[in-house]
Formats: C-alpha cells, sequence, structure tokens
C-alpha cells in the first residue's frame, strides 16, 4: 500500500484557497446582491480571483467598479471551493486607496471611534444636525453622505462609562469578556445593558476589557492598513484574556472580525487563538442551553417576529441559533423571512452613490417585511435593523432584547 | 450544536434526505458544502437513460430498466436502495416540487429525450415543464434561438449537431437576435438575461424580434434556459403567449438558471418549514467511537464546529463538493479517512477519449445493504451513518444518466435508514 501521497496544492490549504482553486463556476456572481441589481457591477468573480492573476504589487492598480463590491460575503459563503474572494478585493481596494489617497468621507465613516467620542459627546447637538435638512443636504454636497439615509443617534453616556459604574455580580461560577463593539458604545448602550444582564442572570460575571474598533468600517472603506492596526490592538489587548475565559460579541460583524479576518484577511500574528474562543452572543447562549446552564426561566413574551439573518452571520458557520433561541420563550412567534441581502452592508448604503443601489438591493426584504406584518424584525446585525426600519417601515431589534424581556428586565 | 439529525449536502440527494426527515417531523439541519452539487448538476432529474455507461441506445420506460438493473446486479446502488425507495422517493418529490411552486412534469414509465445546449440528445425523467416541449421524438420542426454575444448558447452549432446526431429527421434551424439592452462586446450572463425576462416589457420585445425571424407553421422554438428567476412559471406562460409558437428551454452549463430555480425553491422551502440550514460550514471529518458516529465538524469562522447527531446522512456528490479528495496517487474519503482507491498512475483514472468510460465516475463509498459507509470486508464503519448520493461507489452517474434517480432513491432511503437508527 502507498502511504506516502503528494496532495495537489488545494488540499493541503485548510480554509484559505489559492486563486488557482477557483473552478471559474461563476455560484459567487449569482448570489452577488449588487451584481443582481446593477449590470455595471462585474461580479466577485471577475473582481475577485480573475482579476488576482494580474494584480502585480509593484504596479499601480486597476480599481475600476472594484468600490461596487458591499462586503456582504455571501461570494464566500457560496464559493464551493472556499477560495477566498473577499481578501483579493479588499486588499487591491486597499492599495487603490493608499496610491491614489483617501477621501475624507471614507476617513471618517472607517474611523468609527472618532466620530463616536465626537458624536456622543456633543450627543443633542449631534442627533440635531444628523436630522437637520440643511445640514443634510451640506453633508451630501461636501462629504458625500446621502441625506436620505437615517443616521445613527448618539447618546451622551457611553456603554464604557455606564459599566464603570455597573456593580460586580458577588457571586459567578464563570466569565467571559465582552465585545461590545462601537455600537453598544456610542449608539445603543441598552444592547449592551441587555447582554450583561442576561449573561449575569445566568451565573456570568461580563469582563469589559479595553478594546478598540474590530476595524470592520475601515475594512469596507477601503483601509485594511487601518483595520489591521486597530486588529493588532485588540490582539494584543484581549489575546492575553483569550487563554482564560470565551468572549462574546453582540455584533455580527465585529465577531467575524475577531474570528476569522484578523487571521484570514489582516494577517495579524496571534489572532488565531483570540478567534477560536469567540462567540456570538446567541451562539454562546445557546452552547450554555446544550450544557444545561441557561436558565429557562422565562415569561412569556406574546410577540409575533421576525427573523432576518445577516449576510454576516452566514459567513459565521454557525446556523441559526438567535432563531433556536427565541423557540425557547413562550409566547414568541418567530419566523425567518428569507429574502437575502438588506442592501446597506455597513457605511455601503450610507454612501451618496450607493444608496440607490442599496434600496434597490433591499427591496426585496422590506416588501416581504410588509408583507408579512409584525411587531418587530429581529436581526443581529445593527446596520441591518437600520436599513430594516428606514426601507420597511417596521420596528426591529437584536434578538437578545427578547430574552431580556423574557428575563423581565425592563 | 446537537441536534436529532444531520444531513450533509447541497444536491439532490441531499435536500430529498432533508425534506423526508422534515415531512416524518423530526429535527433535521442540512450542512451546506455551498453551490456546489445542485447548481452544477440538476437541470433535469435523469433516473436511468443508459442500461451502461457506453450504451447506445437510450432507456425508453426507466421505471422498468431499473427494476431490471435490480434483478441482474444486486450491488448495484440501485438494488441496494431497493425500488420502494425510487418510488416512494419520486412520488415525495413531485409533490414538493409542486408544493414549492415548481411547475415538473413527468412520470417513472417513460423518458423524454431533450436537446443539451451543444445539440446531443438526453434522456431525462423528470424535466421543468418549460423544457418538456424540446422531446426529440416528436416530429415537429425546431427553431433554436441564442442571443449575439452570449456566449453560452450556440443555436447553429445545436442545430448542426442534433442534425446530424438524431436520426429522426427533425427539422432544426437556427437564429440569433439582440437581447434589448444589451451590448452583444459585453460579458453577459444567463442570469443578466434572466433578471430582464422577469421585466414585460423585455419579454414582448425579444418575442417581436424573434417572430421577424421564424418562418414556417408548426414549428416550436427553444432558447436557452434564460425565462426568468424568481417568477420562472409566469415569465415562460407569458413569453410563450406573447411569441404565439410552443416554447422550451434547454439548460445551460454554469450559471444554470434551472439549476438555480430548483435549489432556490427547494431550500427555501425546507427552512420555511423548519430544516435549519449551517450556510459556510463545510463538514470535512466524522469521529467514530464503538462503531458509532458521535459528531463530524463543520470548518465554521474561528474554529472547528462539531455537529452531534443521532444519525448522519452523508449525501456528497463525490469530487464536486469535497466528498472525494485525490492526491497524486491516492483517492481519499475524507470523513472516515481512508483510502478509496490508489492509482500507480494519475492516468489509470481517466479514460483515453474524453466521452469514454470513465474509471473514476464510479469512485465512491462501498456501502452496506443499509447504504452504510463500508470497510473492505463489508462490515459498517458507523452503524448511524447513511450514504446517498453520487458519493456510493459502483455506478457512473454521468455516464448511464442515473444522477437524479439515484438521488432521490439512496437520499430518501437513507433518510428513512437514519430516522430509523436515531
Amino acid at each position: 500500500m502507498m502511504t506516502e501521497d503528494f496532495e495537489p496544492v488545494t488540499d493541503t490549504v485548510e480554509e484559505q484557497a489559492p486563486v488557482e482553486a477557483c473552478t471559474k463556476c461563476t455560484a459567487c456572481n449569482t448570489v452577488c446582491p449588487v451584481a443582481r441589481n446593477t449590470e455595471i457591477f462585474r461580479g466577485p468573480k471577475l473582481l475577485g480571483p480573475e482579476s488576482e492573476r494580474f494584480r502585480i504589487p509593484q504596479e499601480p492598480s486597476v480599481v475600476a467598479g472594484l468600490d461596487l463590491c458591499s462586503g456582504c460575503k455571501l461570494c464566500e459563503v457560496t464559493c464551493p471551493s472556499q477560495v477566498s474572494i473577499q481578501t483579493y478585493i479588499r486588499r487591491a481596494q486597499n492599495k487603490g486607496a493608499r496610491e491614489r489617497g483617501r477621501t475624507l468621507r471614507d476617513f471618517l465613516l472607517g474611523h468609527t471611534r472618532l466620530l463616536g467620542t465626537f458624536g456622543s459627546l456633543t450627543a443633542p447637538l449631534a442627533n440635531l444636525g444628523n436630522r437637520n435638512p440643511l445640514l443634510r443636504w451640506f453633508m451630501e454636497r461636501f462629504v458625500g453622505i446621502h441625506r436620505k439615509r437615517p443616521l445613527p443617534r448618539y447618546q451622551f453616556l457611553t456603554f464604557e462609562r455606564w459599566h464603570r459604574r455597573h456593580p460586580r455580580p458577588v457571586r459567578a461560577r464563570r466569565k467571559v469578556a465582552y465585545f461590545y463593539g462601537c455600537w453598544v458604545n456610542y449608539n445603543e448602550r441598552r444592547l449592551g445593558e441587555m447582554v450583561v444582564a442576561i449573561l449575569e442572570r445566568n451565573g456570568i460575571e461580563v469582563v469589559v476589557p479595553r478594546q478598540q474598533c474590530c476595524g470592520i468600517p475601515a475594512v469596507v472603506n477601503s483601509n485594511t492598513d487601518l483595520a489591521r492596526k486597530y486588529g493588532v490592538q485588540n490582539v494584543r489587548l484581549l489575546a492575553p484574556l483569550a487563554g482564560e475565559m470565551d468572549i462574546v460579541a453582540s455584533s455580527t460583524s465585529c465577531g467575524l472580525m475577531l474570528k476569522h479576518d484578523y487571521s484570514h484577511l489582516l494577517d495579524i500574528p496571534g489572532a488565531e487563538p483570540l478567534g477560536a474562543r469567540t462567540y456570538d452572543i446567541c451562539e454562546y447562549l445557546w452552547m450554555l442551553h446544550e450544557a444545561k446552564e441557561l436558565d429557562l426561566d422565562f415569561q412569556p413574551v406574546p410577540m409575533r417576529v421576525l427573523y432576518h439573518a445577516p449576510c454576516h452571520l452566514k459567513s459565521h458557520g454557525i446556523g441559526y441559533p438567535a432563531m433556536r433561541l427565541l423557540r425557547l420563550v413562550p409566547g414568541v412567534k418567530v419566523e425567518e423571512v428569507d429574502e437575502g441581502c438588506c442592501g446597506i452592508s455597513g457605511t455601503f448604503g450610507v454612501k451618496v452613490e450607493k444608496y440607490d443601489l442599496s434600496m434597490k438591493i433591499g427591496s426585496r426584504l422590506f416588501a416581504a417585511v410588509k408583507a408579512a406584518g409584525s411587531d418587530a424584525v429581529l436581526a443581529d446585525c445593527e446596520t441591518c435593523r437600520m436599513q430594516v426600519e428606514h426601507g420597511a417601515g417596521a420596528s426591529s431589534a437584536h434578538p437578545v432584547e427578547i430574552l431580556a424581556r423574557a428575563y423581565g428586565y425592563r | 450544536m446537537k441536534t436529532d439529525l444531520a444531513v450533509v449536502g447541497g444536491g439532490l440527494a441531499a435536500l430529498t434526505a432533508a425534506r423526508a426527515i422534515q415531512r416524518s417531523d423530526r429535527e433535521v439541519v442540512l450542512v451546506w458544502p455551498g453551490l456546489s452539487s445542485l447548481y452544477f448538476l440538476y437541470a433535469t432529474i435523469d433516473v436511468l437513460g443508459y442500461a451502461d455507461a457506453g450504451a447506445a441506445e437510450p432507456v425508453d420506460d426507466p421505471g422498468a430498466a431499473v427494476a431490471g438493473l435490480i434483478k441482474d446486479q444486486p450491488s448495484h446502488p440501485y438494488a441496494r436502495a431497493g425500488r420502494p425507495a425510487l418510488e416512494g422517493g419520486t412520488k415525495m418529490l413531485l409533490e414538493w416540487l409542486r408544493e414549492a411552486g415548481l411547475v415538473w412534469e413527468g412520470t417513472l414509465a417513460r423518458n423524454v429525450l431533450l436537446p443539451t445546449a451543444t445539440g446531443t440528445p438526453k434522456p431525462s425523467c423528470l424535466v421543468p415543464a418549460s423544457m418538456a416541449a424540446g422531446d426529440l421524438r416528436r416530429a415537429d420542426p425546431i427553431v433554436l434561438c441564442g442571443f449575439h454575444g452570449y456566449q453560452d448558447f450556440a443555436p447553429e452549432l445545436a442545430a448542426a449537431n442534433l442534425r446530424r446526431s438524431w436520426r429522426t429527421g427533425n427539422q432544426v434551424s437556427a437564429i440569433r437576435i439582440a437581447a434589448p439592452g444589451f451590448d452583444a462586446d459585453r460579458l453577459f450572463t444567463s442570469i443578466d438575461l434572466a433578471r430582464s425576462f422577469e421585466d414585460r416589457g423585455f419579454r414582448a420585445e425579444v418575442a417581436n424580434r424573434m417572430r421577424r425571424q421564424i418562418s414556417g407553421d408548426g414549428v416550436r422554438v427553444g432558447l436557452p434556459a434564460v425565462l426568468g428567476l424568481t417568477r420562472a412559471e409566469e415569465v415562460y406562460a407569458d413569453f410563450e403567449t406573447a411569441l404565439g409558437y410552443p416554447v422550451f428551454e434547454i439548460p445551460t452549463v454554469p450559471p444554470s438558471v434551472a439549476a438555480l430555480r430548483l435549489f432556490d425553491r427547494l431550500r427555501k422551502h425546507l427552512q420555511e418549514t423548519g430544516v435549519e440550514l449551517f450556510w459556510n460550514a463545510p463538514a470535512h471529518a466524522a469521529t467514530v467511537t464503538e462503531g458509532r458516529c458521535t459528531r463530524i465538524l463543520l470548518k465554521s469562522a474561528g474554529r472547528e464546529q462539531p455537529i452531534e447527531a443521532r444519525a448522519y446522512v452523508l449525501a456528497l456528490e463525490d469530487w464536486v463538493d469535497g466528498a472525494l479528495r485525490a492526491g497524486v496517487h491516492l483517492v481519499r474519503d475524507p470523513f472516515f479517512g481512508r483510502v478509496i482507491a490508489e492509482h500507480a498512475v494519475p492516468s489509470q483514472r481517466t479514460a483515453e477519449s474524453i466521452f469514454g468510460v470513465q474509471p473514476y465516475a464510479q469512485l465512491g463509498y462501498p456501502v452496506t445493504d443499509r447504504l452504510q459507509p463500508a470497510d473492505e470486508t463489508g462490515r459498517p464503519l458507523a452503524d448511524n451513518v447513511f450514504v446517498a448520493g453520487g458519493a456510493i461507489a459502483g455506478y457512473d452517474p454521468s455516464g448511464t444518466k442515473s444522477r437524479g434517480g439515484m438521488a432521490i432513491a439512496t437520499g430518501y432511503r437513507a433518510a428513512m435508514e437514519a430516522m430509523a437508527a436515531a
């Protein structure tokens, strides 16, 4: 028997397949929400692995059409050969932006902590300004933020400061570190409070370590250089903790950065052990349930809700933990609304030249949400929630909000 | 994650197994390897097109031919799955297609002979209603229509091949039109066309342009399968009325709109009826302890994720979705880590002619009479794992045009066995 064998290249690489692994099957193009909605986008196959063959590091980049990729990652989710389509596109975008210079808008949208600090310090004013038509006209004209896109509200009390004053539980059977992300810190502190309440209810002490922005806003604004800088900081701050406890994230995309993109897209040394201990909050709670450690003493929550699975949640490869959890709560009627990408893709749908496309991509979802009717649309991702509220006029919530209510949290 | 039953795969065998389990109100997760087997391999469902891979004459009555094959070859996968599984699975599938809103035709008692995109006749059993009028056994003349700039269907080539290869003397002619709004110098695909066909104005204009080139009464018109993606039934009926001739679609190479319609609807219907789908988490290994599989491992973001089920259906389609992996000398099964075949030189796997009977096509997992993966002595490697679809050894799904029927029969049987074992 021959025991020694030469494996072909594509078989030895566990997750990151080389460009040659692309068989040109075009599966990615068929699911790409941008390619499905505009003819001018050439699709992930051409802009990813096919163009990659012609990209030479020392030569100027050709970036035509690249910025229309929204970064939803459905191409990678669909690829039967596990080709890193997004890695090729993101790195090429970054190189192009480095050569041409970055725009003010993309700089701002990539620096969420800067925006967040400013926004929360000036919260009432900033929120007024974001709703002022004249100011929005200026922002559209001179910054490139579409005036019809509702911007997130900032809150004066950040999650970081709230948590510093939050009393520690007396007894806890274990600790978990919480990656709350910029959204919870500056815009939706209540979500972070609910995550803490749910975990504490289950006998878990929530450690809130110092942290930097996960970097996804920088990635999708053609700046993997900045994202890498943030990632390196996060690995330095969080990797020591990962030796002792699990890390949970309540934002789908933050979690995906920590789990996967730090090591794969950004090549950050030491990121893999951090990724291996990072969990999406619903994934983590379901794990507790399977270990018979989740408190099931729920009050009924009589609500009919729709669940929209964010594209980046599909990329996690963990199934639908939020749907499973929601089915444990008495009174909740949950149905999936399965109409693909919502279209906003983080900051993509905020931009003046992409707003209409983003709304067109989401139109199928909006129509389905309106037709189904519900008390709320649930989505794990904050920008999906913004888009559903804006496009379908529905109210929205993170799935853990239902659990928090079932535990009597007000 | 823990579950009652897990099905691994994204092709017809996997979907059939998941449906059979869901219909029995059992908990099931579907572990999806990416858009692969269904998208590459299924636009029609072929039960048995040729009695063996080298046969010249197509089979007329696939149900009877399978019954004969089961009698003559007791170790053939069809014999192991059994005729009741083929019949029960086919009945279930046809009902399911209807329930999911897909209009299909066919019975196990008859094959139709449909033209492929290159103009060869292919025997199929169950077909979308939009393809049925392409049956080459009918005598009415055919006009094949392509689009300038669309590269995946050349009507002149298909017409020439059909005239040459198909002996009933069908009159076949070819025309081409410019698709309204498409630049022939720019690359476009069947997906782009299919999306445009969902627009009523586009359909009407295409019908106008085609009618101007079609002459003669009693002809039927064949065009690549691009008549709508999400509302295909409506698009087809409307377009046929607008054109005024019977219309049939011809499936194309990927991106195959016909396969996407099938996959999108069935996948969605499974999710609506409570099947949990694991996206982006290809399964690649199984852990067996004391003759039972305790978990399979998925590659999810950040780490390997175990799925612990009471029983498993491995419904993969050989090379395209990772059921088999080939090195230079060895072919392995990644789930159980076995060597399936070894070759002194890789060319032993292939026939001299690309159209010859291919040895690699027969490679796969040896199975027991209950479709469990078997070791060299024929004993099961795991009591609670059942194999379905193209990954089963000992038949050539492409050469005999039996991939669909085998997927249905083995998917259905494996689901029944898995439910009994769980």
